[in-house]
């Protein structure tokens, strides 16, 4: 392995301004209207709120290593891959970048839904960098890698979903660049595309391609990378090995706000202040094994006196798959009300999710499944199974099979008149 | 600051021939008419400037049939206002693409002054069928059509490239621009001749880049009038100028489109 730096990145900052006049699509109405308004105020600054989305990241990446960017939502790897990139520039600090570098941070941004696959192949391979000779040389490979030969002279627009990032990520993944930035982008399509994209990887990585992977899976940040970056709040506060990357992620997602939770967090009437699971022998873990029993103890607080709240936990599989989940309510749990703090246990039944990782959602209800009063990460475990895996479904559990006697058939002809 | 980085632009060359590749194709691809729409356009337009200009108001057209006369200035300035309003939206119409991906972003502007021309190309097609209509060849200064283009080209791009990056930060450009282009047609001799202008007032109207332009154009095509070189060599400096200096303004606000656009 060559050991050359193929990234160099000294003090990256990117700051944003937020307020009135830093949103997007701002007529210039609004900046008269601010103009004006500082005026009559007596030329006070105005209401910009500094918000550094990326602050003094440094670090270097040599040719041949495969890193993953790790955090929270709004951690800032999207800006860093942004300012490696070259999409944006950054306000601070400087990147040098040492090869041919390919950037994925959408699969499918300059598709045309008018034009044919074909010709989606061609402005699409341009328009991340390829030339048209190099297109036309990897087109059948690129089509057979989409598995979707059949729709190739078809609009895209009359594509579904699946196949539209098909064909956008074969395209992409035929960019063969020394250098790989991917944002999510593996999280796209069926399982056996996704697994199909990791082999890709693994390919590019045999050719000594560096990859910079931002990714929520831990799963693939573990099969992918030698090396992780972990970013909090816009800061570099770990780079070193795997695990310890994906230790501190589960250490910060253990009750982290739900990415789509639309109120603030600090004004949520209840919350999750902290939470375990635990064995049947009352031990912390975090692997289980299939039919395993595990227990999920939560500790909450509130803001305000809370009636009946309604708390659901939901099993969300490493590829976004709702599993399962329970709720006070459905379970005839009712809790009156709740005031200061507290904790609740949820007793799950033996484990029958099959093998693979799973992070836990905690949502806190007002009474009747109505408005949300709290969503929260509380943490992530693993099922282990030698053989259940997701080729098997969400869950396995056993059926009863047996032989049935010709004369014991049910009559089809009972259910009709 | 002035490293304008134009050998970039030159690498992505490929790209924009496929931006402008696809202009093209979608623009046609979903209509019934196809093609035909570039040609439909300014034939409607002519039809009723001959209407109302050529007939009711009886507009003088340096003796020629009035058709003639308007066709060959509207297909250029119809050429002028599409990449105007090309060169100056498109990088709001490709914010996905900004947002996205890294390319020089001067490639876009470059192509959307660049795809009208094909619009342009059909058109003329019918101006050579109404010629020969009328019975009117054109003589050895219809060669010069493709440089008066290119400074149709230029001075669209220049004004683009100006508009573009305000547009990407107060999008009030793209509702004023259609308003603007058509005030300025009737400031341009398309549907009257240069001659009509009280001679008083022609340096000052002169100022108008477009008057020399479509002036040319009128005299490659169809042979009236002299080309104005006073006129021209101004036109060519404030456009040189624009170009320049607008290269350099865009170049230093890219670094702010993916964040504001």
């Amino acid at each position: 392995m060559s050991k050359d730096i193929a990234i160099q990145a000294r003090g990256l900052g990117k700051r944003y301004l937020l307020g009135a006049a830093g949103s997007r699509n701002d007529s210039f109405r609004d900046v008269l209207v601010a103009g004006a308004r500082a005026l009559v105020g007596g030329g006070r600054k105005s209401a910009f709120k500094e918000f550094w989305a990326l602050r003094d990241a440094s670090f270097d990446i040599r040719h041949g290593e495969n890193v993953g960017i790790v955090g929270l939502n709004g951690a800032g790897k999207s800006t860093l891959l942004k300012i490696l990139s070259r999409i944006t520039e950054p306000a601070t600090g400087s990147a040098s970048i040492h090869g041919r570098l390919g950037a994925l941070l959408e699969v499918g941004t300059g598709f045309h839904g008018e034009l044919t696959g074909r010709e989606n192949v061609f402005l699409y391979g341009s328009i991340l960098g390829m030339r048209k000779e190099e297109v036309r040389r990897k087109f059948d490979a690129i089509v057979e890698f989409s598995e979707i030969a059949n729709f190739i002279d078809t609009p895209v627009k009359r594509y579904s979903s699946g196949m539209y990032v098909r064909l956008a990520f074969s395209v992409a993944a035929h960019l063969e660049p020394d250098i790989l930035l991917l944002d999510e982008v593996l999280a796209v399509g069926d399982l056996a595309f996704q697994r199909k994209c990791i082999e890709h990887a693994k390919e590019l990585q045999k050719r000594d391609a560096t990859i910079l992977f931002v990714s929520h899976n831990m799963f693939s940040i573990k099969t992918m990378c030698d090396r992780v970056i972990y970013l909090r709040k816009g800061e570099v506060v770990y780079d070193g090995n795997v695990p310890g990357g994906i230790e501190l992620y589960e250490q910060d997602c253990r009750g982290a706000a739900l990415s789509w939770t639309d109120t603030k967090p600090e004004e949520w009437p209840i919350y999750i202040t902290g939470s375990e699971l635990i064995d049947e022998h009352g031990v912390a873990r975090n692997l289980f094994d299939f039919g395993e029993r595990m227990t999920l103890r939560l500790h909450y607080d509130t803001r305000q006196a809370v009636d009946d709240p309604n708390f659901i936990v939901a099993m969300i599989r490493s590829d976004g798959v709702a599993a399962c989940n329970y709720s006070t309510e459905l379970d005839g749990l009712s809790l009156g009300r709740v005031t200061g703090p507290g904790t609740i246990e949820l007793q799950l039944p033996a484990i029958k999710l099959v093998s693979e990782m799973y992070s836990i959602s905690v949502l806190i209800r007002a009474k009747g499944f109505q408005q949300i009063l709290c969503g929260q990460t509380a943490g992530t475990f693993h099922v282990r199974h030698h053989l259940f895996n997701t080729h098997f479904g969400v869950f396995h559990e056993p059926g009863h099979w047996q032989r049935v006697e010709r004369d014991s058939a049910p009559r089809i002809a009972s259910g009709q008149r | 600051m002035f490293d304008l980085d134009l050998g970039a632009v030159w690498r992505y060359r490929e790209l924009l021939y496929f931006l402008v590749w696809r202009e093209v194709k979608i623009r046609y691809k979903q209509a019934a008419l196809g093609v035909a729409w570039a040609v439909v356009q300014p034939l409607f337009t002519v039809l009723i400037f001959t209407t109302i200009f050529g007939i009711f108001a009886r507009f003088p057209s340096d003796g020629l049939p009035y058709p003639v006369f308007a066709l060959a200035a509207v297909l250029p300035w119809t050429y002028f206002a599409e990449a105007l309003r090309r060169g100056a939206t498109g990088l709001v119409s490709d914010a996905d693409l900004v947002r996205k991906i890294y390319f020089p972003r001067l490639i876009i502007p470059i192509a959307g002054v660049t795809s009208p021309l094909v619009d342009f190309l059909f058109g003329m097609l019918i101006l050579v069928g109404v010629m020969f209509w009328y019975g009117i060849v054109p003589g050895w200064t219809i060669v010069l059509v493709p440089l008066w283009l290119l400074i149709t080209l230029s001075l669209a791009l220049a004004i683009g490239l100006w508009l573009g990056p305000i547009n990407v930060r107060y999008r009030d450009v793209m509702h004023t621009l259609p308003f603007v282009t058509q005030v300025w047609m009737f400031a341009t001799p398309i549907v009257y001749p240069l001659s009509m202008i009280p001679q008083k007032w022609q340096a000052l109207y002169s100022l108008n880049p477009m008057v020399g332009i479509i002036e040319g154009f009128r005299w490659s095509l169809l042979g009236t009038g002299q080309p104005h070189l006073q006129s021209i060599a101004i036109s060519l400096s404030v456009i040189a100028l624009a170009l320049v200096g607008g290269t350099i303004y865009f170049r230093k606000m890219e670094r702010s489109f993916a964040d504001v656009i």
